[in-house]
């Protein structure tokens, strides 16, 4: 306990503390500027991002704790969609949110603390704990416009279904638990090998551990067949919360499922123990996920509702990458999420502004965006373009590495899928670009985001096409990040 | 004896549970959760874990169950109210249920050949295995760390609940 | 061993069970709790039959009540809203989206 480097907590302690101080903020500017608040918030993430950079790389608490490169890239993914979705959040705080601005802030900053302790952690107890911390304040904040009945009804859902999927993951964690008598996830990975070895077999609980184990992180990423809750939950929900949801949960429970299948349980993805592979599982579930999701987008009318069945779709493709379980694939994973995050947020980001202006979700709202506002259509273009996958934008290199990890772990099939899904989903991403650009309708709305969201959008426009040309140094550090696991 | 006991404790317990389910009123329902939570706390005892048997009566019979029951009795919720079941999602669920159920007694019965395995892992059980003392000694050295991620916890719960909870007067409206 | 594991397994089928079934906000929290509970059988089973060198699982279970309390709380106090808005809580009449 001597020689422990304590500072490597330092970015998480100081986050928390700022939540707590945004609370006491409200409170001392009489809850009356809600963009101090605001700009406060933003300060909080820049600033936690520039300790992360400077304290890292370390083990606290006997490995219960690891800073590694894999959890500072997951770190900046959150920090990253936490100081987004604050950012378009301007306009609603002053407006929708009448009471407890600073705490809908606060809540976002705990849930970011919550994202960035999972990522830490080497063991199913903190593990866990960190995955309630993210989530129970995005049940709040969900049900956040309280006398809107869709939002309380999203909050609700979302409740439910949380705690239901935590329950079937915690039996899961259980039974790993039984079957290893352990919950640090290395000497899991250990022990599991040592009963092999000696006795050939594993007994059939460990496949219901893994099925509940994916079920339950299934249903904290939308994985089909657990996504049933998405839409809904993304519909009701405040749209940054949506935003938030959708790139900075799903991005932790991506973290969890690599430290607890491919860390954990890698030696099971291997051709000497196929009967206990979880590879397939997963891989049939990600073509689910691009099949269903991209279809029912299709028909959707609300753009919150299409960008759900889309970022469904979207973790169908990054789990393409998870199965591969090589360097490769990890390393592609995290690529993906980065490029997600911009992409995604940027889009949500939109919606946003322009459901403050219109009141309106309904893709037909957008006809003849392009003459009123051209910039922010073209920015539209580009989110959708590289949700879509278009060459040069960041989605195809994402794509593009995601399918080579799967062609090079021998998932063939799943690529195909991936490519036929790639190709119809390009089809609903054009429709709303097409209502922008070609609507014979006349244009009525003109929109004007705030400084922030301005400032939001523009930061996911230059990362989309930055790290579309070079996906060089992001690539790089994902390539180092996967190699903390021993493949 | 010991079989006795967890035999009873048991079928209290998995009764409490289904009742608590099939029946309408809510007061009654939260008033068979305890009993059925009571009697696991017999079952904690019985596998020497003291510390969580007398939590779960403190901390969930005591605290989380009455603070149902107050919300039960806030919205003064009556049995009525209930609407009659849907036969085809009924039929589905059940269908769900009795796969799960088998699956997971097969699976069970099969895998209990392998702690037998391990044994040369096992040592025999300290006296005071489970008690007050040894618990809270690891929560405080070796689980420090997950101690305190649940007071952060605890926190965010607390004021998402009041959040949540709270009436709001519209008085910034006027101020407007 | 196998009997109390059995246990934990039928509590948790209940759970489902009564989540799936229950019509009542405040029935499926409590269906919740039930789930909750059974994952605690296991773990304090395993503990004392599995690895008594340790407390690993005693412990787990003391943080799965600790959370189970705080998600209990918060769907509380959601619950108590979604009276506010709906004048009930019943599940079939709180749908304005499909599912």
């Amino acid at each position: 306990m001597t020689d422990q480097n304590w500072s490597i907590l330092i970015p998480e302690i100081f986050l928390f503390i700022w939540a707590l101080f945004i609370f006491g903020l409200d409170l001392g500017i009489k809850r009356k500027n809600p963009k101090i608040l605001g700009y406060s918030a933003m300060a909080g993430l820049t600033i936690t991002g520039i300790l992360l950079a400077i304290f890292n790389g370390g083990i606290l608490f006997k490995g219960m704790f690891q800073s590694d490169q894999l959890a500072i890239f997951f770190k900046v993914i959150f920090i990253g969609s936490a100081f987004m979705a604050v950012g378009s959040s301007f306009d609603i705080a002053s407006e929708k949110i009448r009471h407890h601005r600073g705490e809908y802030y606060g809540l976002i900053l705990f849930s970011t603390v919550g994202m960035m302790f999972l990522s830490s952690a080497s063991e199913l107890i903190t593990l866990y704990i960190g995955m309630e911390l993210t989530t129970i304040p995005l049940y709040v904040l969900a049900a956040f416009y309280k006398d809107d009945k869709l939002s309380v009804e999203a909050g609700l859902k979302y409740l439910i279904v949380g705690a239901f999927s935590s329950a079937i993951l915690l039996y899961g964690l259980s039974l790993l638990y039984g079957l290893t008598g352990t919950t640090d996830i290395v000497t899991m990975k250990i022990n599991l090998s040592l009963v092999f070895l000696s006795y050939g077999k594993i007994g059939p609980g460990l496949i219901l551990a893994m099925i509940m184990v994916i079920a339950g992180i299934g249903f904290k990423l939308a994985l089909v067949p657990f996504h049933m809750w998405a839409p809904d939950v993304y519909q009701g929900a405040p749209t940054p919360i949506t935003a938030f949801l959708s790139v900075g949960s799903k991005a932790a429970g991506v973290v969890a499922f690599a430290r607890i299948f491919v860390n954990g349980l890698i030696a099971f993805a291997s051709d000497v123990m196929k009967p206990l592979d979880w590879g397939i599982i997963v891989a049939i579930l990600a073509a689910a996920a691009m099949i269903l999701g991209n279809i029912t987008a299709l028909r959707q009318r609300n753009i919150k509702r299409m960008l759900a069945y889309s970022s469904i779709a979207q973790i169908g493709y990054v789990m393409v990458g998870m199965v591969a379980a090589s360097e490769l694939g990890i390393a592609s994973v995290g690529y993906y999420m980065f490029i997600y995050l911009f992409a995604n947020m940027g889009a949500f980001t939109i919606a946003t502004i322009f459901n403050d202006k219109t009141g309106s979700d309904g893709i037909i709202s957008y006809s003849g965006l392009s003459k009123t506002s051209p910039i922010f259509a073209a920015y539209m273009s580009i989110f959708l373009l590289s949700l879509a996958g278009i060459p040069p934008l960041g989605g195809f290199a994402a794509k593009y590495l995601v399918f080579a990890a799967g062609i090079q772990a021998g998932y063939t099939w799943l690529v195909i899928v991936a490519l036929l899904t790639s190709v119809v989903s390009l089809y609903y991403y054009a429709n709303i670009i097409k209502t922008m650009y070609f609507s014979a309708e006349e244009p009525t709305i003109k929109i004007h985001p705030s400084f922030p969201a301005n400032l939001v959008l523009l930061i996911s426009v230059i990362g989309i096409i930055l790290f579309g040309i070079f996906p060089g140094p992001i690539l790089d550090w994902a390539l180092e990040s996967a190699k903390i696991f021993a493949f | 004896m010991e079989l006795a006991i967890f035999y009873i404790s048991a079928i209290v317990a998995a009764g409490g549970a289904l009742m608590m389910i099939l029946q309408r009123n809510p007061v009654a329902s939260v008033l068979y959760l305890i009993l059925s939570l009571v009697a696991l706390a017999v079952l904690f005892v019985q596998l020497s874990a003291l510390f969580v048997g007398s939590l779960l009566i403190i901390v969930y019979a005591g605290a989380i169950l009455v603070l149902f029951l107050f919300v039960i009795m806030l919205l003064n919720l009556r049995g009525e109210k209930f609407t009659s079941e849907k036969p085809i999602l009924d039929k589905g669920t059940k269908i769900t249920l009795v796969v799960l159920f088998f699956m997971e007694l097969v699976i069970l019965i099969k895998q209990m050949a392998f702690p037998q395995r391990m044994d040369s892992l096992m040592t025999q059980a300290s006296p005071d295995f489970g008690g007050v003392e040894p618990v809270a000694t690891l929560l405080y050295t070796k689980y420090l760390y997950p101690f305190e991620l649940t007071s952060i916890l605890l926190l965010v719960a607390i004021v998402g609940a009041v959040i949540m909870a709270k009436r709001d007067k519209n008085e910034e409206e006027g101020e407007r | 061993m196998l009997q109390y594991l059995a246990l934990a397994s039928i509590l948790f089928a209940i759970g489902i069970f009564g989540v799936l079934t229950r019509r009542n906000t405040i029935g499926i929290l409590m269906s919740l709790e039930l789930m909750f509970n059974a994952v605690n059988i296991n773990l304090v089973t395993f503990n004392k039959y599995i690895g008594p060198d340790n407390l690993t699982g005693q412990i787990f279970a003391t943080f799965v009540i600790v959370v189970a309390a705080a998600e209990a709380v918060v769907g509380l106090a959601i619950v108590l809203l979604l009276y506010r808005n709906w004048r009930g809580i019943e599940v079939d009449r709180i749908n304005l989206m499909k599912w």
